[in-house]
């Protein structure tokens, strides 16, 4: 028989007549006696008997499978058997390969023993029993908070800790931490990091909370409080990475501590407000203090002005008292040129000047002592006398005459 | 032809469920020990396909990872009575299956087993140091004086304690209510002490500032004085050098305007005798004979 009529209605729709039925026997049941047993099967009879059990998987329930068959078992046949090939060809895909992403690295294991790594990509693997994929994300950086129950005293997750000077301080900081890769990433030979971190270690997680805590206490304990609080935050930092980094590589756990962060570093809620009484006492004495400058600043300057204007009355005094002897010195000089022409009648001439200057404004009182002896004794007390201007005088001899030019 | 096909399912079968239970696979993170009729043969630590006789031997796979152990929070009194709360961890890996088998068995049951062993040495070690030791000075030898000492103990079990570390060692709250009175004090103190330096830098300040002034406003006097004496000291030379021309004529002269500024007009009464100088002509025309030869007036004042 020809290929294709393998495939035709008429070959299937006559052997579906002749069987009893699909499940009637059993798929090697045509061997027997379907081609009357004489001559040995030929490749044909075999691909028809095959496909004769196809066909019959095919029907299903075989509920059509006796009637006229033939047509309708014709058309699903090739479809079904590419659908089955595929479903073959991914379990086999799956079974033979697996991705890697790229923030992860293949590890293989063959029999559970560790027996290669695999970047990120397609990779051919041996189906399951035989090799086993782990697929660890090594790239990601992963965080951990300790600290955040803080100031509960004693609580699981409490910040309190104490400090070397017998104080107490509540920290909370952050730990960024990643699986440890080779150095050039890519070096799969020994114990690398990713091996390490999924054959070594148990739990990793909670095995970084564990060291973060116990490191960061151990070097808060070998610190003061102040530092702690101020200046000291990096170098507390650096210390907890490094004491943890050190722990966890005795553990060979394959982790890399990326940073430390110190989120909050307070003094306990209890006390928090007297520190903050000494931050307000550290302004008082800042103001304190700029107040005083701030005295001097406007003192002094004045001071200098005061002085400038000493310095400048003083000049101004000598100025002057030097030019008033100057004028003076000249005055003089000029009359005594002009006495020196004529010195008698110059010398008379300004006595009378005086005395006319003089007398003409004040209370003159003459008294005659030509007669007695007595001159002018009887006239005192002088200054009733003063006192008593316009009265008129006891007089002896002379004239007396009130002056009445005030 | 149909009896051959089943004889070799059967035999494939038969081979399968041979290999199945004759074949085992450890892991690369664990090991196995593996009972022939209950007696332990030598430990399997290497992972990979392992084989046993089926149905004699029975496998049993134990974790070869660092495992974790947390202790409980316990209170630890110190050498210098002062007391603790401390949390300790230990890592350990299970080293030898047999002992771990006999002792153990489980992991679950090492927190049980293990753990008081962890806890007494801790009380025993920390309470030989003081707290000043425990919180500071010796920690790390301390923790490892426990791990040394667990490790030894934990042979026993067939474990390998790897380290033990303090998570915590804090006072407990009633120590923590002094702690923090004595951080108030010295807060107290502090701020006190902040005031007082504030004061006094703020007095120092003050006090240079007026110690400035004085000496600027001494300075300017004394320069003020000197720059006056100058000037002063001129007038008596200008003076020295015009009046020394003619002394007579000078005293003359000065005593004319000295009388002049003296006797004002208004406070002076002026007892006159008509004998003077200045009345010389007013008896006697010819102005001939003046009777006293003091010609001067008298002023009083």
């Amino acid at each position: 028989m020809p290929w294709s009529s393998q495939g035709g209605s008429g070959g299937s729709g006559g052997n579906g007549g002749r069987k009893g039925g699909p499940w009637g026997q059993g798929p090697w049941g045509p061997s027997g006696g379907g081609g009357g047993g004489k001559e040995p099967p030929d490749l044909d009879e075999i691909l028809r008997r095959g496909q004769d059990r196809m066909r019959q998987v095919m029907r299903g329930g075989g509920g059509n499978g006796s009637g006229g068959g033939g047509f309708s078992g014709g058309v699903p046949k090739p479809f079904l058997f590419l659908i089955a090939m595929l479903l073959l060809a991914g379990v086999a895909f799956y079974g033979f390969f697996f991705r890697v992403n790229p923030d992860e690295q293949g590890i293989v294991m063959r029999f559970g023993k560790y027996n290669r790594w695999e970047g990120p990509g397609l990779h051919w693997r041996l189906p399951y029993p035989i090799e086993e994929v782990r697929l660890p994300q090594v790239t990601q950086q992963r965080t951990i908070e300790v600290g955040a129950g803080r100031s509960i005293v004693g609580g699981q997750d409490s910040g309190l800790m104490l400090t070397g000077d017998g104080s107490v301080v509540d920290v909370r900081f952050v730990v960024f931490w990643r699986i440890k890769l080779d150095k050039d990433n890519s070096t799969p030979d020994g114990d690398t990091g990713v091996k390490q971190y999924l054959f070594n270690i148990a739990q990793p997680e909670t095995t970084v909370r564990e060291v973060a805590e116990s490191a960061m206490r151990e070097v808060v304990g070998q610190s003061n409080l102040q530092p702690l609080l101020t200046g000291g935050r990096q170098q507390t930092q650096e210390s907890v990475q490094k004491v943890m980094q050190k722990t966890l590589d005795t553990y060979g756990a394959g982790i890399k501590i990326d940073q430390i962060q110190l989120k909050e570093v307070d003094p306990p809620e209890e006390v928090i407000s007297s520190f903050r009484a000494v931050a307000a006492a550290a302004q008082e004495k800042e103001t304190l203090i700029k107040q005083a400058q701030t005295y001097a600043d406007q003192v002094v300057p004045r001071a200098h002005g005061d002085a400038d204007r000493i310095v400048a009355a003083a000049e101004g005094y000598r100025d002057q008292t030097v030019a008033e002897a100057t004028g003076q010195a000249a005055r003089f000089l000029k009359v005594y040129d002009e006495y020196k022409k004529a010195p008698d009648v110059t010398r008379e001439r300004l006595y009378l000047e005086m005395q006319e200057k003089v007398l003409s404004g004040a209370d003159k009182i003459i008294v005659d002592q030509k007669g007695n002896g007595q001159g002018i004794v009887p006239f005192l007390p002088l200054e009733q006398l003063q006192k008593r201007d316009t009265e008129p005088q006891p007089d002896q001899s002379s004239t007396s005459s009130t002056d009445g030019a005030r | 032809m149909r009896s051959f096909f089943a004889f070799i399912l059967a035999v494939l079968g038969l081979g399968a469920l041979a290999l199945y239970s004759s074949a085992f696979i450890v892991h690369q993170n664990e090991q196995a020990l593996v009972l022939r009729f209950g007696e332990p043969l030598p430990a399997i630590t290497t992972p990979g396909l392992k084989w046993k006789v089926p149905f004699i031997d029975s496998v049993e796979k134990f974790d070869k990872r660092i495992l974790d152990l947390d202790t409980t929070e316990q209170e630890v009194t110190a050498a210098d009575q002062q007391r603790l709360i401390v949390d300790a961890y230990a890592r350990y890996r299970i080293v030898n299956l047999l002992k771990f088998y006999q002792n153990v068995r489980y992991e679950e049951r090492v927190r049980e087993v293990v753990g008081p062993l962890i806890e007494s040495e801790i009380r025993r070690v920390l309470g030989s140091a003081t707290l000043q030791e425990v919180v500071k000075d010796k920690r790390e030898s301390l923790m490892k004086q426990i791990a040394d000492q667990v490790n030894k103990e934990g042979r026993d079990y067939g474990l390998e304690v790897v380290d033990v570390r303090i998570k915590r060692a804090d006072l407990p709250k009633e120590n923590l209510v002094k702690v923090y009175d004595r951080m108030r004090a010295d807060r107290v103190r502090e701020a006190t002490e902040l005031r007082a330096e504030g004061e006094a830098e703020s007095n120092r300040v003050r006090a240079n500032a007026d110690k400035d002034v004085t000496i600027i406003k001494a300075t300017a006097t004394q320069k003020s004085d000197e720059i006056r004496g100058d000037g002063e000291a001129q007038r008596s030379r200008i003076f020295a050098e015009a009046f020394g021309q003619d002394p007579d004529f000078f005293r003359f002269y000065r005593s004319m305007q000295a009388y002049r500024t003296a006797l004002k007009p208004d406070d002076t009464r002026m007892l006159l005798s008509p004998n003077s100088q200045f009345f010389r002509y007013f008896e006697d025309p010819s102005g001939k004979a003046p009777a006293a030869p003091s010609p001067g007036p008298a002023p009083q004042q």
